[in-house]
């Protein structure tokens, strides 16, 4: 009886007692300040290498297409044109020589999966993640980003020019068939062997 | 105000409608303020923020909230009883506004000036009990009902420790209307009941300890008819999804939630009234007046509004034989003996 | 018309138009939820005559205790929700004969009987504390029986309704 009325009165108390602690600490976090970060006015600094929007430098790209074949998702589409060898396409920042137009640079962002492998095989450099990550859009149209800074005109006299040129090439090739044919390498293994082991 | 009114019209029954109108446009205020006040004390006991972008810190919240819940479609299911469906929540409400037409707001304002005061709240709030049964009922859906019936369950065992705790206080007062309740404790901070009321000091010091638990119980209980937090099994969202306003939208879940709220207050009133002096001003004869006491009324009730959202925040939801453990064999019992024992001060 | 008396009107139509509901009504919950307005329509009654106790007691407890008890019993016992009940008429002549012997019994009684009509409403209540002194001093005896027996039901339904234990 004895014990049955203490351990009565004693939760009793403990009951008023740990829901005292309970309102003091929630009294106390009454006054912490906030955790919350209220995005659009304020934004955190992203990590150095975050993965978010890609961005192409144009100016760099030698349309090798290895970002491309990199894509797991095939969200870049890539489309070059030879350069004949009268124009000069300039140089990339980096020294290498340009050879082709890059008549088509497109990403579909909405694809993108941020995985980041078409940065680590591209010779130039020229295709890097930025900290860009605010680019939501009413038209899933306008996800799928050009790079490319050709005109259609441009791309036209390109075109032709490289139609032109290959034309010219397979024209001289013709002509070089129509020639007798230059003696084989030395070193070369004869056409077919004469004798097969086993048989 | 009810004189200045008489005079004015002569004494006719619209002044007793006019008289009804002040604790409605107090409500609606009132529960624009909780609503807000709610989002932000939760918010900050988690470290969150809440509100931010609609006026400063949000201040343009409630409205915007009150607007939305009456343009929203007000759905009643296929199945329900349409009748009983749609007159539940204006009985819940009705049942908690009769409640308020015994508060006075101060000197000079109370809404009706019957003898019976307190006890007619405990009675009025029966309504609510009623009404919820009906919305949950109505409803036609197991969840609504298992929640009506608990929350009925819960509301009629706690009203016997409420009227006990009543009891403690009326003993000392000596009326059951409150207005008279909150005159009697004239004089200042220490005169309040939950000090002991105006007594001899050493009677006084005898009885502090009896009306202080009976304040404390009466507290509890009226957080335990409000069907708040740690006593919301009625709402418990993780096994009743809503209790019986599940199936409800749109303005009727609106006039739940502010009947809710002004029962939260209409608790928070009644034990002010009874324990700590009503709209009587902590300091005396300094800052009290018929305007001063809209404020401390206020103020005070407000306060424990704020303590309800609090405890809110801090303690887990009870389960049911927890609840009725509490109700039955911890308050009751302890009120009968701050009864006996109270009484036994007063006549020695 | 005073506007008194059209409140008072409007709680007469409450009263009599739930009660008929709950005698008509198919459905056992609306009867019951009806009962609630009926009780409460009565309660406005004897607030209107002045008798402000009874009325808050009313609602107190028919209201707020055996109406909830009801509604619980209905709720509890789930075959009956569903299940309409039959409200024909049996026995239309002997019925109505009854009625009718009971309705002018009633309205002879209401006819005969002298009222004591006051010109003006009592300026104070017989209210609580009057009622309290009586309780406790002329008719100590029977409230204390009356609760003595209502202690008793108490403890036997809490007997009944509790299970044995087997041990």
């Amino acid at each position: 009886m004895a014990t049955a009325l203490k351990i009565y009165f004693t939760d009793i108390y403990r009951a008023l007692y740990t829901v005292a602690v309970g309102l003091k600490l929630t009294f106390l976090h009454l006054f912490t300040p906030s955790v919350t970060i209220q995005y659009p006015d304020v934004k955190l600094k992203l990590p150095e290498r975050a993965r978010n929007r890609l961005y192409v430098n144009i100016d760099d790209c030698i349309g090798c297409d290895q970002c491309s074949m990199a894509c797991p998702v095939d969200c870049i589409t890539i489309q070059t044109i030879k350069s004949t060898p009268d124009v000069d396409l300039g140089t990339t920042s980096g020294g290498n020589k340009k050879r082709l137009y890059v008549s088509q640079f497109d990403i579909d962002i909405a694809k993108c999966c941020y995985c980041g492998l078409c940065v680590y095989p591209c010779p130039t450099e020229c295709i890097v993640m930025t900290d860009v990550y605010e680019f939501a859009e009413f038209d899933r149209q306008n996800l799928l980003y050009n790079f490319s800074s050709m005109t259609p005109a441009e791309i036209t006299v390109a075109k032709e020019k490289a139609k032109k040129a290959e034309e010219e090439a397979a024209a001289k090739k013709a002509a070089a068939a129509a020639a007798p044919k230059p003696p084989a390498a030395p070193g070369t293994p004869p056409p077919a062997a004469p004798t097969t082991p086993g048989t | 105000m009810q004189e200045l009114l008489k005079s004015f019209l002569g004494d006719n029954a619209l002044v007793y409608i006019i008289m009804g109108v002040p604790p409605l446009i107090f409500i609606l205020l009132y529960a624009l303020v909780t609503l807000y006040m709610e989002m932000k004390v939760s918010a900050h006991i988690q470290d969150r923020v809440a509100y931010m972008r609609t006026g400063w810190h949000g201040v343009l919240q409630p409205f915007a909230d009150i607007l939305k819940l009456i343009q929203k479609e007000d759905i009643i299911p296929a199945q329900a009883d349409k009748l009983l469906f749609t007159l539940a929540p204006y009985l819940v409400f009705t049942g908690t506004y009769a409640g308020f037409a015994a508060i006075p707001f101060s000197e000079g304002y109370i809404g009706s000036n019957i003898n019976l005061g307190v006890f007619y709240i405990v009675a009025a709030s029966s309504i609510v009990v009623a009404g919820l049964l009906m919305s949950g009922w109505a409803s036609n859906n197991k969840w609504s009902l298992l929640g009506a019936m608990r929350s009925a369950a819960q509301i009629v065992s706690y009203e016997i420790p409420s009227a006990l705790a009543i009891l403690v206080a009326v003993m000392i007062t000596g009326s059951l209307n409150l207005n008279d309740v909150s005159k009697f404790q004239e004089g200042g901070l220490f005169n309040w009941v939950v000090f002991g009321g105006p007594l001899p000091l050493l009677q006084k010091l005898a009885i502090i300890p009896f009306t202080a638990t009976a304040f404390f119980i009466l507290l509890t209980a009226g957080i335990a008819e409000a069907n708040r937090t740690p006593f919301d099994l009625p709402e418990a969202e993780s096994e009743l999804v809503q209790g019986f306003n599940t199936e409800y939208s749109g303005m009727k879940f609106a006039i739940f939630y502010v009947a809710e709220y002004a029962n939260m207050f209409l608790v928070s009133a009644v034990a002010v009234c009874l324990f700590l002096g009503g709209w009587q001003s902590p300091f005396g004869s300094a800052l009290s007046g018929p305007i001063w006491g809209v404020f401390w009324i206020v103020i005070k009730g407000m306060a424990f509004v704020f303590f309800q959202i609090w405890l809110r925040w801090t303690l887990p939801r009870l389960r049911v034989d927890q609840l009725m453990y509490v109700s039955w064999k911890v308050m009751t019992p302890m009120l009968f003996v701050c009864v006996f024992a109270v009484g036994l001060i007063l006549v020695l | 018309m005073d506007l008194a008396t059209v409140i008072f009107y409007v709680f007469v139509l409450i009263t009599l138009g739930s009660a008929a509901v709950v005698v008509v009504s198919r459905n056992i919950v609306r009867a019951a939820f009806a009962l609630l307005f009926t009780l409460f329509g009565v309660a406005a009654m004897y607030a209107f005559l002045m008798a402000d106790f009874l009325a808050v007691t009313q609602l107190l407890v028919y209201v707020g205790g055996i109406l909830v008890l009801l509604i619980f019993g209905v709720m509890l016992t789930n075959r009956q929700i569903s299940v309409d009940i039959k409200t024909g008429t049996v026995q239309t002549w002997l019925a109505a004969l009854i009625v009718a012997a009971l309705g002018g019994t009633l309205a002879g009684i209401v006819w005969s009987t002298q009222w004591n009509i006051l010109s003006q409403p009592p300026a104070e209540t017989a209210g609580a504390p009057k009622i309290g002194e009586m309780f406790l001093g002329s008719y100590l005896l029977p409230f204390e029986i009356a609760s003595a027996v209502l202690l008793v039901a108490l403890i036997g339904a809490a007997l009944i309704a509790r299970r044995e234990r087997t041990s």
